[in-house]
């Protein structure tokens, strides 16, 4: 055999952790469930070492496994996480308690709203650092679909957040929230 | 002051820049577009500071062990 999970690897899953639950959380707008499935990612990935092609990007090969896992076991709960009644964005108002500041969740609420293939795909491209290249093939679509997603994603979260009436949407939206009230 | 949003759809829509043609999507003026990828990002930036939960550092030193200590280290 093959020695197992050398230290170097170890560390590289342990660094991955935190950009995996990032994704997982926007994607699924649960922690635990979020947690879990970084859980299972990481026991997919240990079990499937052998697939790895070494020298690739281990990251985007840990998010392929992430989405696909996300797709498939959790698509029983899809109605959960398709939200057709906001329970995605009600959840999502509990993440306060997690260190979360208050002033992005407006844009939680908008994010939520958004068809779950949009939100993928602008979560890895706008803010996972995917190229539209690596998002396509983490996603198993072509690259114009991506595109695609990731514009009507940015469109749509536009519209709901009303971007165009707004000087700034940043960190400094609680200063706009201040004034307004 | 209300906002033309209109105007600004009407001009986003003609901003396609990209190298597909999407000729169905509409686009995002630039500005709007920064808007909303720095709210994302600081947004997620936010998850990915937070602390790593113990779970998945005892998970990897209990694989570890499992799997022998082959190479040695302790």
């Amino acid at each position: 055999m093959t020695p197992d999970p050398e230290p170097e690897l170890r560390e590289a899953l342990l660094a991955a952790v935190p950009s995996l639950r990032a994704f997982a959380i926007s994607l699924s707008g649960q922690v635990d469930r979020a947690d879990d499935l970084v859980q299972d990612t990481i026991l997919r990935a240990l079990s499937n070492l052998h697939r790895f092609e070494r020298g690739t990007n281990l990251n985007a090969w840990l998010f392929t496994i992430l989405r696909n896992l996300f797709h498939s076991e959790y698509r029983k709960r899809r109605r959960e996480v398709e939200d057709p009644d906001g329970s995605y964005a009600g959840r999502l108002k509990v993440q306060p308690e997690q260190g979360s500041r208050l002033d992005f969740e407006d844009f939680r609420t908008a994010l939520a709203k958004l068809p779950s293939d949009q939100r993928e795909a602008l979560l890895l491209v706008g803010a996972s650092g995917f190229s539209y290249e690596e998002a396509a093939s983490i996603c198993g679509c072509a690259v114009g679909t991506i595109k695609s997603r990731v514009n009507r994603a940015r469109f749509r979260l536009a519209s709901l957040l009303n971007v165009d009436d707004i000087e700034d949407l940043g960190p400094d939206s609680m200063t706009r929230a201040a004034l307004q009230g | 002051m209300t906002v033309d949003k209109g105007n600004k759809l009407a001009r986003a829509v003609m901003d396609n820049s990209l190298d597909d043609k999407l000729a169905t999507d509409p686009k995002l003026d630039s500005g709007s577009q920064k808007r909303i990828g720095d709210q994302l990002r600081a947004m997620y930036d936010e998850l990915m500071q937070q602390p790593v939960p113990d779970r998945f550092r005892e998970l990897l030193d209990q694989l570890d062990k499992k799997n022998g200590t082959k190479e040695g280290s302790q």
